[in-house]
């Protein structure tokens, strides 16, 4: 059975929601990793897929090509930022934000960033540009510092996305985490969204939730994952069961299928 | 509860937190009142029906109140008035402006991309662009010389969005603050909230800015501090501190908007 915890996103209720996660959560074995590179094999495309929670709301559909604008630089700017508040707690959040943006301008000056990544795209912007940037990465952090200032248990800034590549199926996996939480020996990942859930935002959870559990090397499920919406002050929750393990699995796959579908029509 | 300071701030800055030691303990509770309140007057207001969009609110709505039109909501104005907020967003992060127009609109072109408004911008004449960056640059001095330096320390956050769907999403409250400071983790209430105008602070301004306050508590659970509005035009800044009495009040203007919107459509 798949469940999916629907609260409003006050300190309390996310305490609740991490004290309560189930203290048994469940292992993927390798069958499990087996089976799941079968089903990605047998989705006919010759281009690398990859894959996200996103990709798995839209169903498949194509979205827009990426551009780097301050709402896509945010959340990479403002983790950044919040992980070096983790190495010098005496920085304010603002301070951490303009290091973090200085640094990434130092790696365009010294020339080891390549065309298209963010340190480039932030060297080729101008003086308000950059200061409405480093106001979303503000923004950006800020939430995510006042979310995790109010959890009870230890926890931590998530040093990455967790990113997992499907074994001869030419498929990568990415899964979004931003907060990772330490309960006696289990982990209850937090991931924060901009804007409010929709009806296909529990799919986005799972398969975020499978993704995390691949990427284990031990390939243990998270006791919880929780996403918030801040925007709408709304929190969902999904646990680490095998039928939430499943369903976030055959979404994805599913996904994969639907991707491949609308890639033929569009060929056609 | 109107707080009082013991010297005249000289910055707009410095009126919006107030002091310290005066601040109340954070109410955690009337948030929930507030949503029964609002279920309650949607419930009275659309019955068991079934819409076929949501009826969207915003502060704009309660704005213009019972007015048929509203000469804030011409194109000019609306481009003025969110090139001011861009310009507030940028000393927001300590960023010096210089040339307030081109600064303001080039951090509006990077966050949009494109968009109905920005091409308005860009076919204006010669003489309808230079009247615009001429009103632009005005209201931006006045807004420069008046909000002093925001400490980082205040967690400034700008254009702050907030969604909030009630009656079972038929109807649905958006919010966007311009500007946010003070933290919502602490024991006593910090959070302030202000609003730049480009229009004179008039009584929709004073509904807007409770209803920034009413939405914030929906948001968070919890009752901000302080909701402000300033006008670029006027240099004139009126602060409210938030209390029930204020939301409640908000709660029903909300309702009052609602009920104008439905027999609207």
């Amino acid at each position: 059975m798949s469940a999916l915890l629907h609260r409003r996103f006050t300190r309390s209720d996310l305490n609740a929601l991490i004290e309560d996660a189930p203290a048994t959560p469940v292992t993927l074995t390798d069958d499990h990793r087996r089976s799941l590179s079968a089903r990605f094999r047998a989705v006919p495309g010759s281009e690398h897929r990859r894959l996200d929670a996103w990709a798995v709301e839209q169903a498949g559909r194509a979205s827009r090509a990426f551009r780097w604008s301050p709402s896509t630089a945010r959340r990479v700017l403002g983790g950044g930022a919040l992980r070096r508040i983790a190495v010098r707690p005496t920085l304010s959040i603002g301070e951490a934000v303009s290091d973090e943006i200085t640094d990434q301008l130092l790696r365009a000056a010294s020339g080891y960033t390549r065309g298209g990544s963010l340190s480039s795209w932030l060297a080729s912007t101008t003086v308000p540009e950059l200061g409405l940037i480093t106001a979303e990465a503000l923004n950006w952090a800020t939430l995510v510092a006042e979310t995790a200032e109010g959890i009870e248990c230890d926890w931590r800034v998530a040093p990455s996305d967790a990113f997992y590549d499907v074994a001869s199926a030419r498929t990568t996996l990415r899964g979004r985490r931003d907060l990772m939480v330490a309960r006696d020996d289990l982990r209850v990942i937090v991931r924060v969204r901009a804007g409010t859930p929709g009806k296909s935002a529990g799919p986005g959870l799972r398969s975020d939730l499978t993704i995390e559990t691949l990427v284990h090397p031990q390939g243990l499920a998270p006791a919880r994952f929780v996403g918030i919406w801040p925007d709408a002050g709304l929190m969902l929750s999904v646990d680490g069961t095998m039928g939430d393990l499943r369903c976030g699995a055959r979404d994805l796959v599913r996904t994969a299928v639907a991707q491949h579908r609308f890639r033929a029509l569009i060929a056609a | 509860m109107t707080t009082l300071t013991d010297s005249t701030p000289r910055f707009v800055v410095d009126a919006l937190r107030g002091e310290r030691h005066r601040r109340p303990l954070v109410d955690t509770t009337s948030a929930s009142g507030l949503r029964s309140i609002l279920e309650d007057g949607i419930f009275d207001v659309l019955g068991g029906e079934r819409l076929g969009a949501p009826l969207v609110i915003r502060a704009s709505s309660l704005r213009q109140l019972g007015q048929s039109t509203d000469i804030s909501l011409s194109p000019f104005a609306r481009i003025r008035g969110i090139l001011v907020n861009q310009i507030l967003r940028l000393l927001s992060v300590g960023t010096s402006v210089k040339c307030p127009f081109d600064d303001a609109l080039r951090a509006w072109r990077l966050e949009i991309g494109s968009g109905d408004l920005l091409e308005y911008v860009d076919q204006l004449g010669g003489d309808e662009r230079a009247r615009l960056e001429t009103d632009v640059t005005a209201h931006s001095i006045t807004l420069v010389r008046s909000l002093g330096p925001v400490p980082s320390r205040w967690l400034p956050r700008s254009a702050v969005r907030a969604t909030q769907q009630l009656g079972g999403g038929a109807v649905i409250l958006r919010d966007v603050i311009d500007l946010m400071v003070g933290t919502t983790t602490g024991d006593v209430a910090s959070v302030a909230l202000f609003d730049v105008t480009t229009s004179p602070l008039g009584e929709g301004a004073e509904r807007a800015m409770r209803y920034h306050a009413l939405v914030q508590t929906l948001r968070t659970s919890l009752v901000p501090l302080r909701t402000s509005a300033f006008s670029t035009a006027t240099g004139e800044m009126w602060s409210l501190d938030v209390d029930t009495e204020l939301l409640v009040r908000s709660a029903r203007e909300v309702l009052a908007a609602l009920e104008l919107q439905r027999s609207a459509s």
